[in-house]
């Protein structure tokens, strides 16, 4: 099949920085105790199916609502309810259930019903019902449509479906890693599931052009099936938003603001279609993800297997650099949630877990360094010259702020294609009006490059988001400029949904 | 770096006593600022780029040192004074208005202090060098509200506000350049001999100057616009490093070598060559530092076109058939003008319907 290549406007490819993962995995010890919110990846919050002192099995589903939106949790670990809390989960108020682990039941776990490795055999209905009972259904932005409410759409809806099996953030999950040895069959299996119950969808298959080793055995592999089409990308920042698959990928417009499966697409990751494969044919739960760490912060970057629930300090606790202080930054480094309760676990969602050093150290004639291991948009830097040098991140502003000058970093970079100066300008001096909305304040993903090229060190997406806010306090919705110009599907499920968590 | 911090400090205390000398707390911070960078820290996004408006604005300073270097060759020794001079009394009305204003100073200041003097005669008295740059300062940018808000660049507001009121320093008396051996680097004043600039010759005589003079700088003309080749090569170092953006300096040179081609053709005896028109007077020194000044000129991409094009005209235009020789200062001073107009229009065309969704496809192959 012939490959095609895509691209969008603006973006910026992090090269080389410090921290990056290492191909190694390693498998976390399952920790003494485990939290585990009821409202995970996509979808509304469960309700609780068990109450404190009761004994609970590893893969046993603990909280489900078969009303709303939302897939079932599970336990990750056989032992002890110890007690079912309300807490908040960065912003979000959740129920949190606090399982202690039995150490002699550690390796027990309860299959899903129904599974088989003869699945072709499956009606279509079964094999919902699997993805749906595993938990599979709430990976990444938009879940997996079933007929058991798991996704604001059915799986009649969709339309395509785009599985980019390569990174587009600064830190990346090793592709190679998780789809090496066997499990490139394993992902094609996955794909085929996911085929046999949305059979009208096509499946969009985007890799990295530099990427060759896994490209090749990839396009390879499926070259065979004539619904995967392969795509692809280049692999710069912030591709990997839903936002820029659509649109580069499938060339449509974006409704900005709502979901890709309002338009009937899906975005699915190299996990999620191995985690698809394993329930399906070996009746495993989704009880356990491999994660990244990574950033400068840490004294070693493997990938872990981690059961959902780790609390994230019990992870740190072996990794992370004691002769720094580190800020912890959950799956996207540049506006990735900022993490403050350490206790807080690891969940469906998590991919990514970075440590950027922080850095509140003045440096002498910081402006007039080489710059050897300085990343920066523009090529003021030796870091151009030598690109061979892993450069480094830390949360230090890097400069003083400074009035505008007009330089257009930020337009160059913004992928969506409106002018972050101009916006700021215009909520900095206060003037929230209908120009705002021409100018398509909206469509702003928040993907917060112009900020990072920013030399003015202005808070552009700082400035955009308050825009957006004072907009909607004037009764200026992003909903009037974006629901009269698209058919979009589920949006009467959509309200009332966070992706977050 | 020690002591130095100590010092800072001192006097960081020193100010915050003394009510006379606290007005001077701007210099201060900006010498802190200078030395030892910043300690905050970011909130949203977590990370940004190491490139601050210090390095931003020394970038355009090293592209410089070329053009500079050779006017002390060509000029003599008196050139550093001249420059000297600029940043003085320029950097007076800079700190005045920052401690009457309360804000901090501006690094934007540090490249208008340096390409000013490079844009007059070489014989210019002194005291002209210092009235020219405190109005092209005053008038040019502070009374806008300082660096980011002015709409012309302060340099040309000085060099135009010399022009008008002083025609007979700025316009007679072209010096020729030392050429040969140390050149002006033991010298301390220009040369007595005078000869007219290659302009000049054209527009009285209609010769032509050999391409090779010109590039090298071995004609009259303006204190920096005379060594080309380091022109040349100061532009494409700040085109490479981003820090000036191609579209500018590429419109403006191809326009005039399109117009000029075209004006050629039908009255070649008011329109000189293409080839000569790029290499001659202040044109490529104004296109790659004055015109890409990126306050001043404007921001949008369609923008900057219009703006070279227009630019290109002007220039061929005025250099052929006004009064003056040189078009390229009264040219960029327009394209300032016109620049908020230009955005706007753009501006008006490229988001006409509010809706016009974004993320363009670009199929690469
Ligand atoms: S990057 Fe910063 S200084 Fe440059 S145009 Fe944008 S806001 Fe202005
Ligand atoms: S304006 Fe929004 S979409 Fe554009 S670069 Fe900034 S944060 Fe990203």
């Amino acid at each position: 099949m012939k490959k095609k290549q895509y691209t969008f406007k603006g973006g910026y490819r992090f090269r080389r920085i410090e921290g990056c993962p290492r191909d190694m995995l390693t498998t976390q010890d399952i920790p003494n105790e485990v939290l585990i919110p009821l409202k995970q990846g996509f979808g509304m919050g469960v309700v609780s199916l068990v109450k404190e002192g009761d004994i609970v099995v590893a893969g046993q589903i603990i909280g489900r609502d078969d009303s709303n939106v939302s897939s079932p949790v599970h336990a990750s670990v056989s032992g002890v309810v110890k007690e079912i809390k309300l807490s908040n989960y960065l912003g979000h108020e959740t129920q949190i259930v606090r399982i202690s682990t039995r150490k002699d039941k550690a390796d027990d776990c309860k299959k899903v019903k129904g599974f088989t490795s003869d699945w072709a055999k499956l009606k279509n209905e079964e094999i919902e019902s699997i993805l749906y009972l595993a938990g599979v259904t709430s990976l990444d932005k938009s879940g997996i449509p079933t007929k058991f409410k798991s996704s604001i759409i059915t799986p009649k809806d969709v339309r395509s479906i785009i599985v980019p099996a390569i990174g587009f953030d600064v830190y990346n999950l090793s592709q190679e890693l998780l789809l090496g040895e066997k499990r490139v069959l394993d992902y094609i299996e996955g794909l085929r599931i996911l085929h046999a119950f949305m059979p009208q969808a096509n499946i969009y298959l985007a890799l990295s052009k530099t990427d060759m080793q896994i490209n090749e055995k990839l396009s390879e592999a499926v070259s065979q099936y004539g619904f995967i089409n392969i795509i692809s990308l280049e692999p710069k920042y912030p591709q990997g938003y839903d936002e820029m698959l659509v649109a580069t990928v499938l060339g449509e417009k974006f409704p900005f603001g709502y979901y890709a499966a309002n338009l009937g697409v899906i975005v699915l990751n190299a996990q999620t279609i191995l985690s698809v494969y394993e329930a399906v044919v070996k009746g495993k739960p989704l009880i356990e993800r491999t994660i990244a760490i990574c950033g400068p912060g840490f004294n070693d970057t493997p990938h872990l297997k981690v059961r959902i629930g780790t609390p994230i300090a019990d992870i740190l606790k072996s990794y992370l650099r004691t002769d720094v202080s580190s800020r912890i930054v959950l799956e996207n480094t540049l506006v990735g949630d900022k993490l403050t309760d350490l206790s807080l676990p690891v969940t469906k969602a998590t991919s990514k877990i970075i440590a950027l050093p922080e850095n509140n150290k003045r440096e002498f004639f910081s402006f007039l360094r080489l710059g050897v291991k300085r990343d920066a948009y523009s090529n003021t830097f030796a870091s151009s010259v030598f690109p061979f040098c892993d450069k480094t991140l830390d949360t230090n502003i890097h400069g003083e702020l400074r009035p505008c000058i007009s330089c257009n970093y930020c337009e160059e970079v913004c992928p969506v294609q409106i002018i972050p100066h101009l916006l700021g300008k215009y909520v900095k001096n206060n003037i929230i009006d209908d120009s705002l909305v021409r100018f398509k304040i909206f469509n702003c993903i928040g993907c917060g490059l112009c900020s990072y090229v920013c030399p003015s060190k202005i808070p552009l997406l700082e400035l955009i988001k308050e825009g957006e806010k004072k907009l909607a306090m004037e009764g200026i919705e992003r909903s009037s400029s974006i629901l009269p110009h698209f058919k979009l599907k589920g949006l009467k499920e959509y309200k009332g949904i966070t992706t977050k968590l | 770096m020690k002591i130095v911090r100590k010092a800072l400090d001192i006097s960081f205390k020193l100010v915050e006593k003394n009510k006379f000398l606290s007005k001077f707390k701007p210099v201060l911070t900006a010498l802190d600022g200078a030395l030892f960078g910043t300690d905050e820290l970011n909130t949203v996004p977590h990370i940004t780029d190491y490139l601050d408006i210090k390095r931003y604005m020394s970038f355009v300073i090293i592209a410089l040192l070329p053009a500079v270097a050779a006017a002390v060759y060509f000029w003599g020794l008196r050139v550093i004074l001249v420059i000297l001079v600029s940043y003085i009394a320029g950097g007076v009305v800079e700190v005045a208005f920052a401690v009457a204003r309360k804000k901090e100073i501006h690094e934007g200041f540090l490249v208008t202090g340096l390409i000013f003097p490079l844009l007059l005669p070489p014989s210019i008295p002194l005291w002209v060098v210092a009235l020219g740059v405190m109005f092209g300062v005053f008038f040019g940018k502070e009374v806008f509200g300082g660096t980011g808000k002015n709409i012309f660049n302060p340099a040309i507001v000085g060099r135009i506000f010399l022009t008008i009121c002083f025609p007979l320093i700025m316009t007679v008396g072209w010096p020729k350049p030392y050429i040969g051996g140390l050149g002006g680097f033991s010298k301390f004043g220009v040369d007595a001999i005078t000869a007219a600039t290659p302009l000049n010759a054209f527009r009285s005589e209609n010769v032509l100057a050999s391409f090779s003079d010109l590039l090298f700088g071995f004609s009259g003309g303006c204190i920096g616009e005379v060594f080309r080749l380091g022109i040349i090569l100061g532009g494409i170092f700040l085109i490479i490093t981003r820090i000036v953006n191609w579209r500018i300096p590429f419109s403006y040179l191809a326009s005039v070598a399109i117009f000029s081609l075209i004006g050629n053709n039908l009255a070649p005896l008011k329109f000189a060559p293409p080839s000569f028109q790029l290499l001659t007077g202040g044109l490529l020194f104004g296109a790659m530092f004055m015109a890409t000044d990126p306050v001043t000129s404007p921001f949008t991409k369609e923008g900057k076109w219009v703006g070279g094009i227009l630019l290109g005209l002007l220039t061929v235009l005025i250099r052929a058939l006004s009064g003056y020789v040189e078009g390229v200062m009264f040219s960029i001073l327009l394209m300032n003008a016109f620049a908020p107009l230009i955005d706007h229009v753009v501006l008006a065309v490229k988001y006409k319907e509010p809706k016009k969704v974004t993320g363009k496809l670009k199929p690469t192959t």
